[in-house]
């Protein structure tokens, strides 16, 4: 089942999404997509991990060495942003590009997992764009929150998808494409450190929570992201994220 | 691990904001794998598994803790992209922050491993309305462990003020009612052992009380 979570009406409904791609309300009532706007699909956001270098293609593109030891870092929620809305390039930049990655979602609390038992502890998948900024790159806590964390920098969804209905994870397609043209490919089995292990060593330091999420990488093919571009991040079985790049003035407004 | 109803939302922390640190520091941020002086405020979150409350009881932890307390700014409304010059009117109140983290060895890579162990982030004990402090950047923040001063670090003596770091924060990522920002902590974080008390204190405003298990 893909779980939703939308603004129909101005009031947040939580809805499933049938195989016609219309979404159901939890009182049978059937809405078309075109009527809503879409919502993070987690209703109650944890910590958000995400995983640096953890595709072998992709810390070769960058140049480093693949990691010995996870390279994790958090986004606050603020980042949270639904399936076709906006998320925003700063002014004055030269470099900001997408990521496509699949998130687990944690779906029962845990301590001290075992990598066998891992998989009992999520409730399902989504797919995020975890977006980085590289002019704001600094060797300090690196990749630093003002990289990694800034509002609208964590488009995620369309949905969460129980885990049931995506079965193995160990060889998923993910690809980005912009404006159309195929820039980013890739598969889960080159993934350095998967979900089991992750699980397993993120609940080794801390009590994991229902609502947390793991972003667990990208691999190579990073792009530049200019205002006007759509971006859509796909990974096979989970769905289909699509993003619109706008400019800094045009995302805040009023606030700008 | 409890909840604290003084932080909801988000809590972000300053690294590497006592001045003195940063002028201890300062050749060493030449050199590898820093390679340059940090240009924006070193900030890191502590999630919502580590925090705690005043009175808690924090896990010993067989990798050794380090504690610091740092002056905490809780906001009552959404605060976006603001000026220094305006930032304090988003600020509801005043409040502390015990950071307990495994010994810090290096600032290069997120250290989820020793900021994010759960419950080691007590905030409180209570938040003093903003209308109760005349001026954030002339309170002290001073720390005892086991009723010995090990600890005293003066708002004034950060590198970047109160209003200021809300200012760069608030232009990274709006903040809403119950985030809170610590802003920043002596740079020589104590070392405590099992069964240490510690008590930090902003005089007049409020007091922070944890031990660390036995």
């Amino acid at each position: 089942m893909k779980h939703a979570r939308v603004l129909h009406n101005d009031v947040e409904l939580d809805v499933t999404v049938n195989d016609q791609g219309d979404l159901v309300t939890a009182e049978g009532t059937v809405i078309s997509e075109s009527e809503v706007t879409w919502l993070s699909p987690i209703k109650k956001p944890g910590t958000i991990f995400a995983l640096g270098l953890n595709y072998a293609d992709h810390a070769a593109e960058l140049a480093f060495e693949p990691p010995k030891e996870p390279l994790v870092f958090l986004k606050g929620a603020n980042t949270l942003t639904g399936h076709k809305q906006n998320s925003y390039r700063p002014d004055n930049i030269e470099f900001q590009h997408y990521e496509c990655e699949l998130v687990a979602v944690i779906g029962k609390e845990g301590k001290n997992i075992s990598r066998e038992d891992a998989m009992d502890y999520i409730a399902g998948y989504t797919v995020c764009n975890d977006f980085a900024i590289r002019d704001y790159l600094e060797n300090y806590y690196r990749p630093n929150l003002r990289v990694k964390s800034r509002d609208s920098l964590c488009p995620i969804g369309p949905w969460l998808i129980d885990k049931e209905d995506v079965g193995d994870i160990s060889d998923l397609r993910l690809t980005t494409h912009v404006n159309g043209e195929l820039t980013q490919e890739g598969t889960t089995k080159d993934i350095i450190f998967d979900v089991p292990f992750l699980v397993e060593y993120l609940s080794k330091i801390m009590t994991l929570k229902p609502g947390d999420m793991i972003a667990t990488g990208t691999p190579k093919g990073l792009k530049d992201m200019q205002p006007g571009d759509t971006v859509v991040c796909e990974i096979e079985k989970v769905g289909a994220l699509t993003t619109y790049i706008v400019s800094e003035q045009e995302f805040y407004g009023d606030k700008y | 691990m409890s909840t604290n109803p003084i932080v909801t939302g988000k809590l972000v922390c300053v690294a590497l904001n006592d001045q003195q640190q940063l002028d201890k520091l300062d050749a060493t941020f030449n050199e590898a794998p820093y390679k340059a002086a940090p240009t924006q405020p070193v900030l890191y979150f502590k999630p919502h598994n580590t925090w705690n409350t005043d009175g808690a009881t924090i896990a010993w932890n067989e990798e050794g803790l380090v504690v610091g307390a740092s002056l905490t700014v809780v906001f009552g409304k959404e605060c976006c992209r603001t000026s220094a010059e305006e930032a304090l009117s988003y600020v509801e109140g005043y409040t502390l922050t015990h950071d307990f983290s495994l010994p810090e060895k290096s600032y290069y890579r997120p250290d989820i491993k020793g900021k994010c162990q759960d419950g080691t982030a007590p905030v409180g004990a209570v938040v003093v309305p903003a209308s109760d402090v005349a001026d954030p950047q002339a309170l002290t923040v001073v720390t005892q462990v086991n009723g010995e001063t090990v600890g005293e670090l003066p708002v004034s003596q950060l590198h970047r003020g109160v209003a200021e770091l809300i200012s760069i924060i608030s232009n990274i990522m709006t903040l809403q009612p119950g985030d809170a920002i610590a802003v920043g902590f002596p740079g020589d974080r104590h070392p405590v052992k099992q069964g240490d008390k510690v008590t930090s204190s902003i005089a007049g405003v409020t007091e922070l009380t944890n031990q660390v298990e036995a």
